[in-house]
């Protein structure tokens, strides 16, 4: 049994420290690119949305690596995320490739039982102890906390760093180290390490940079090429962003939820404007938009993949909130057409129209 | 008082509920008129792009009926069956609504849950306060609207052709006219019947839905994968056709359920939108009319030599 699973961001790194800790095989697709978006548009029905094209592509790539194995989560919100398990599996079935899906559903849909032996069969070929393989996740679960923090404040220094691209430099180094540690304990000291450093990049306290919060939709938020490196962009432009949606938040949340306190600043925030969860994360986008404006930040920019059921919901609150706030939302639609030129002249004319709101145009330079 | 209820979405289905409710309590009911060129272009004008034709078309009619009525009824219907949902524009629709359009009158848009009798009961009595404080007056509405509602049976079923179709897709898209171009009627011109999925026995579509890894948490989703693949398997129906929005997500994956499933069976997807030309739509249907009499034909033209 060789696993691989879908890229959403950085969480190949956690699952990487998690497959080294159990010692099951396993095949990290290459990082999603225009070739792995060609095949999965090649192959999957054209209405779908962007995630499930650059996952088939993710998958038909990793197959021709010897993966045999495909773990995904499901979910059973009115999204369609829940549905891809189903479609994938015919598609992949449909181009001739004899896989195993591990479905990873929520308890409460499936039973506790069957989420019991997925999981067992995922481990069945782990010849460790209990205890080290609960050792495993944990340091699976440090792995993906630490990489978010890191990139977090990366994201967020970039406004403030002495000399420019030292916080790109900082991330990318330590993206790429990361895969040289087949030993996860030795991953978390490597990141650790990366934390300290990025913790005490040169930074001028007195530069005052725009600060813009990043929500939307999960996937096309994290996974940075399908919103064609937004982050990575703005952290050029020396413009602090933020980003509530992480791998580590998903994890923490989904966690809580059982015992109903997860996101209580969301739930708060998002009262006036959305007050129940309709699925996807558009109650959570309706809150960060509230919260961005409460963290006084300058602007906020919403991500959500065309045809996105739930985050066209919260699109049409948003142009409410920027009234009621004063502040500017952009809402970026992705789709695997979307050229970069028109994207970048409009991230740039967001930001253009933030500095302008502080009459300060030269802030940057 | 006047209610006003739009025309939209799944009017067609639940109108009797909503209009004998209220109007048992006591209030004038206000709907607007059955979809035109004018509520379509409300609608697109106050609705955001990215949204589907069907709540486009809502959004016209509740803005054409928002200055004649004092209270306007929005469904924010959560589940029709347990553990369904019906689409995420459902449950958020009071809010595309009242930040799309302005100067609306107050709304009842409290959550529908119509998975049992009791939840209903719940919504109604939340909606009934607004308008009485006479309990017993609410109860009694709610019952008879309940009666109403239960007796009130929708449906195609036509029986005197010799080729049958099944008509699938949302409700709302079947169901009205304008959005679907009178298909049902352009249909029995070329001599073909309609069969809607409410004549198919719950059991059969369900076992039909049991075969998946996984039943579909959509209720339209897992009606039309269970009507259309139990009839791709019934003799007397000879093809499918399957009305569905662009950009409407639940279709996106029911259809290409239904596509693995029925395998070389006709099909027929007809896409519609704002823009949808009705010369286009007639070509597509007249053609496929012709694919299925030639199956037809040739399926009953068993040769003489053997």
């Amino acid at each position: 049994m060789k696993i691989t699973f879908p890229h959403m961001g950085n969480i190949y790194l956690a699952i990487k420290a998690l497959c080294d800790g159990l010692g099951i095989e396993y095949v990290i697709p290459p990082i999603n690119n225009k070739l792995s978006l060609e095949i999965g548009s090649l192959h999957s029905p054209e209405e779908i949305c962007l995630p499930f094209k650059l996952m088939i592509g993710n998958y038909i790539q990793a197959i021709e690596q010897g993966a045999d194995t495909i773990i995904i989560t499901g979910s059973c919100g009115p999204c369609r995320l829940g549905e891809y398990c189903e479609m994938q599996m015919k598609l992949l079935k449909k181009l001739g490739y004899d896989l195993d899906f591990i479905v990873l559903d929520s308890p409460t849909d499936i039973g506790i039982k069957e989420l019991y032996k997925r999981i067992i069969k995922l481990t069945s070929n782990s010849r460790d102890n209990i205890f080290n393989k609960y050792k495993a996740l944990f340091n699976a679960v440090k792995v993906m906390n630490l990489i978010d923090e890191i990139e977090a404040s990366a994201h967020k220094f970039a406004g403030y760093e002495k000399i420019k691209g030292s916080c790109k430099n900082i991330l990318n180094q330590c993206k790429t180290d990361a895969l040289k540690f087949d030993k996860p304990d030795e991953m978390i000291k490597m990141l650790k390490n990366y934390k300290e450093k990025i913790n005490h990049v040169s930074i001028d306290i007195n530069k005052n940079p725009i600060n813009v919060g990043i929500m939307g939709e999960i996937y096309t938020v994290i996974e940075p090429f399908s919103n064609l490196y937004l982050e990575d962009k703005l952290m050029d432009y020396g413009v602090s962003s933020y980003r509530k949606l992480t791998p580590s938040w998903w994890v923490k949340n989904t966690a809580l939820i059982p015992l109903k306190i997860n996101s209580l600043d969301i739930k708060r925030a998002s009262k006036n404007y959305l007050p129940l969860n309709i699925g996807g994360h558009a109650r959570e986008c309706i809150g960060e938009a509230v919260l961005s404006y409460e963290e006084g930040y300058d602007g906020a920019i919403q991500i959500f993949p065309m045809g996105c059921m739930p985050e066209i919901v919260s699109k049409s609150i948003l142009p409410t909130i920027s009234k009621d706030l004063n502040m500017p939302i952009m809402s970026l639609v992705v789709d695997e057409m979307t050229g970069e030129a028109g994207f970048i002249t409009r991230v740039e004319a967001f930001i253009d129209l933030l500095e302008r709101r502080r009459d300060n145009v030269l802030l940057r330079s | 008082m006047k209610i006003g209820i739009p025309k939209g979405l799944l009017y067609n289905n639940y109108h009797p509920f909503f209009i004998t409710f209220f109007s048992e309590l006591g209030a004038e009911i206000i709907t607007s008129v059955d979809t035109n060129k004018d509520i379509l272009n409300e609608g697109v004008k106050y609705c955001i792009d990215e949204a589907c034709l069907p709540i486009k078309i809502f959004h016209g009619h509740v803005s054409s009926i928002k200055d004649k009525c004092d209270i306007m009824l929005i469904p924010r219907i959560m589940q029709l069956h347990k553990r369904e949902y019906i689409c995420p524009k459902f449950c958020g629709l009071p809010e595309m609504i009242l930040n799309s359009i302005e100067n609306m009158p107050s709304t009842i848009n409290e959550p529908i849950y119509a998975s049992s009798e009791m939840k209903l009961y719940e919504w109604a009595l939340n909606a009934g306060k607004r308008i009485t404080k006479d309990r017993r007056k609410i109860n009694s509405a709610f019952n008879k609207s309940m009666n109403v509602q239960n007796d009130h049976i929708i449906g195609i079923n036509d029986s005197n052709y010799e080729i049958n179709v099944a008509l699938t897709g949302h409700p709302y898209n079947i169901y009205d006219d304008y959005i679907n171009m009178n298909i049902v009627k352009k249909l029995n011109r070329l001599g073909i019947g309609v069969i809607t999925e409410e004549f198919t026995d719950e059991k059969i579509k369900n076992s039909e839905v049991k075969k998946l890894f996984k039943k579909p948490f959509w209720t339209f989703a897992r009606n039309n994968y269970g009507f259309s693949v139990s009839s791709a398997k019934n003799t007397s129906i000879n093809g499918i056709i399957y009305i569905s929005s662009f950009n409407c997500g639940i279709d996106s994956v029911t259809v290409e359920l239904i596509k693995y499933e029925i395998e070389n069976f006709p099909f027929l997807l007809l896409k519609i939108d704002e823009q949808t030309g009705e010369a286009g739509l007639n070509t597509r249907i007249e053609a496929f009319a012709d694919l299925l009499e030639r199956r037809y034909q040739y399926e009953n033209n068993i040769s003489s030599h053997g």
